[in-house]
């Protein structure tokens, strides 16, 4: 099972997004792919059980802190691609997701 | 313009980056952030109190119970948040959240008087645990859970001579950092008595927060604060969530102190409150971009992209999320919009007070979602008041005629697909 998270400031428009990723994934017949989204509050209690991390555009100031924290554990941390995330486009923000899996796999 | 966004990106930008990752406004932004459903209790609570049970006499029986949530709840914030800001400051140094939360809670009453004016020995004024103690819960928090953590980082040793047991001097060890901890805090109090003054809470209180929510009552204050939101939402930035650990800091107590007014049937004192903007002037989101999704349905023929957007982003603006239209039509860097953007909300917010100021509005004492679609979030926020729902909605109709012109001159433009939000990486 692969676990994706989106997070922003309450978890609501990132939630918008993951019903897009949802169907972007049931369409490619991924079966073992997990998809929520979070506040960012909410965000700690779910590093260890994580795949990958992905922030809102809105909240990229997080980044460099988060990536300090999360140096030692196992999850890939990104930002979503603003265009992509105004246009709510599942299909590429799960691209992105599957790509840096593929990545850290290597 | 392009020199002045450009100027912006390079200082404006990285500031912003820092104060939404600055350790502890992020550890006081989450806290707020967890108790904010109590919170939410607790006002529908008093909500039903003064209008359902008021309107249907059988449902009295339900008063007391009310009554007794919001005791629970959004009266004690002070103390809730004490906690759960020691909770998060501690999961951000990856320290035990739980100990931190309740060596805090510790510290916390520690400070306070025991034997408050008039009452004699024995008691906690619940103004101690309500938001008048704010301030002094969110610093005595924060060094508490700093120095408890600090402490633990250490990692104290102490070194038991001869054959006992090498866990009982780990477990007397883990003991030191609270014991500490609580001990510089009553030195703190005693220290203060000693000097002539009456608690920490009360320094505190006339010091600080007073002035800081007399500032905040102000209109410009306000007018500004939505500014500064909307401002670091044209960089792509979650203004709202940048700003909350001061909006909440400053307006939750003008919140709670017009809830407590209401609960014990006197009149609210505070015209600007944390739900004011959200029923006001985030209309479908900060900017009121509500307002520019109707103007761009109304005017713009040209171009279907603009069109499709608009379209996209409406079921979620309806419920003041905005993202769609930031980042998808772009509103971010875009020099036409800037205009309008930013001063909507400073706009809105001055009519909208001066509508409760001649008692057009009522004036706001309920935390609601802030998801609340606008209008009905006015009148919740309001108990009640159909003047409020209206004033809601003639700025809804002001922020749309504030953007036509400029959706207009958007409409003549050649569409752009690209979009380069400012990197932070």
């Amino acid at each position: 099972m692969k676990r994706i998270m989106l997070v922003c400031s309450s978890g609501s428009s990132t939630s918008l997004l993951v019903k897009r990723m949802q169907e972007a994934a049931r369409k490619k017949g991924l079966a073992d792919v997990e998809i929520f989204s979070t506040s960012q509050a909410d965000a700690k209690n779910h590093y260890d059980s994580m795949d990958v991390l992905l922030l809102g555009p809105q909240v990229r100031y997080l980044y460099n802190e988060l990536k300090k924290t999360l140096a030692s554990k196992k999850l890939v941390l990104d930002i979503i691609n603003s265009r992509d995330y105004g246009m709510m486009n599942g299909e590429a923000v799960l691209e992105q997701a599957l790509k840096l899996m593929q990545q850290e796999n290597k | 313009m392009e020199a002045f966004i450009g100027w912006m990106e390079k200082h404006f930008v990285p500031v912003a980056a820092k104060i939404g990752s600055q350790r502890h406004l992020v550890a006081i932004r989450d806290g707020f952030a967890a108790i904010m459903p109590l919170i939410i209790a607790g006002s529908l609570a008093v909500l039903i109190n003064n209008t359902v049970c008021v309107w249907i006499p059988a449902l009295k029986f339900l008063t007391p119970v009310n009554g007794a949530i919001w005791w629970g709840t959004f009266a004690v914030m002070t103390l809730l948040i004490v906690f759960s800001i020691g909770y998060n400051l501690a999961k951000s140094y990856d320290e035990d959240g739980l100990a931190a939360g309740l060596v805090a809670v510790a510290s916390f009453i520690i400070t306070l008087p025991q034997a408050p004016e008039g009452v004699g020995w024995g008691f906690i004024k619940i103004n101690y645990l309500d938001a008048t103690a704010l301030f002094t819960g969110l610093v005595v928090a924060l060094v508490a859970t700093e120095i408890f953590v600090k402490l633990i980082k250490a990692r104290l040793v102490i070194n038991i001579p001869g054959d006992v047991p090498p866990a009982v001097g780990r477990a007397f060890a883990a003991l030191i950092p609270g014991i500490i901890t609580v001990f510089v805090f009553g030195i703190l109090t005693a220290l203060i008595t000693a000097m002539g003054g009456t608690s920490l809470y009360d320094i505190i209180l006339k010091t600080i927060q007073t002035p800081l929510q007399n500032m905040g009552q102000g209109v410009w204050s306000a007018m500004l604060a939505t500014f500064l939101i909307t401002l670091f939402w044209f960089f792509g930035l979650h203004g709202a969530n940048l700003l909350d650990p001061v909006m909440n800091a400053i307006y939750l107590p003008a919140l709670q102190a017009n809830t407590a007014a209401v609960q014990s049937g006197a009149v609210p004192p505070n015209l600007i409150t944390r739900v004011f903007f959200d029923t006001y002037s985030h209309l479908g989101g900060s900017g009121a971009t509500l307002g520019l999704i109707i103007a761009i349905l109304l005017v713009a023929r040209r171009r279907q992209d603009l069109r499709n957007i608009a379209r996209l982003a409406l079921p979620a603006g309806i419920f003041q999320i905005n993202e769609p239209v930031i980042f998808g039509l772009p509103i971010v860097l875009n020099p036409i919009l800037f205009i309008p953007f930013v001063i909507v909300e400073p706009i809105l917010t001055l009519i909208s007070y001066v509508a409760t100021a001649v008692g057009l509005a009522s004036t706001t004492y309920v935390a609601i979602p802030w998801t609340s679609p606008v209008g009905i979030g006015a009148f919740l926020a309001t108990g009640g008041s159909i003047g409020a729902a209206i004033v809601a909605l003639i700025n809804l109709a002001i922020a749309t005629i504030i953007y036509i012109p400029f959706v207009i001159l958007l409409d003549r433009q050649k569409s752009k697909n690209d979009l380069d939000t400012p990197d932070l990486k």
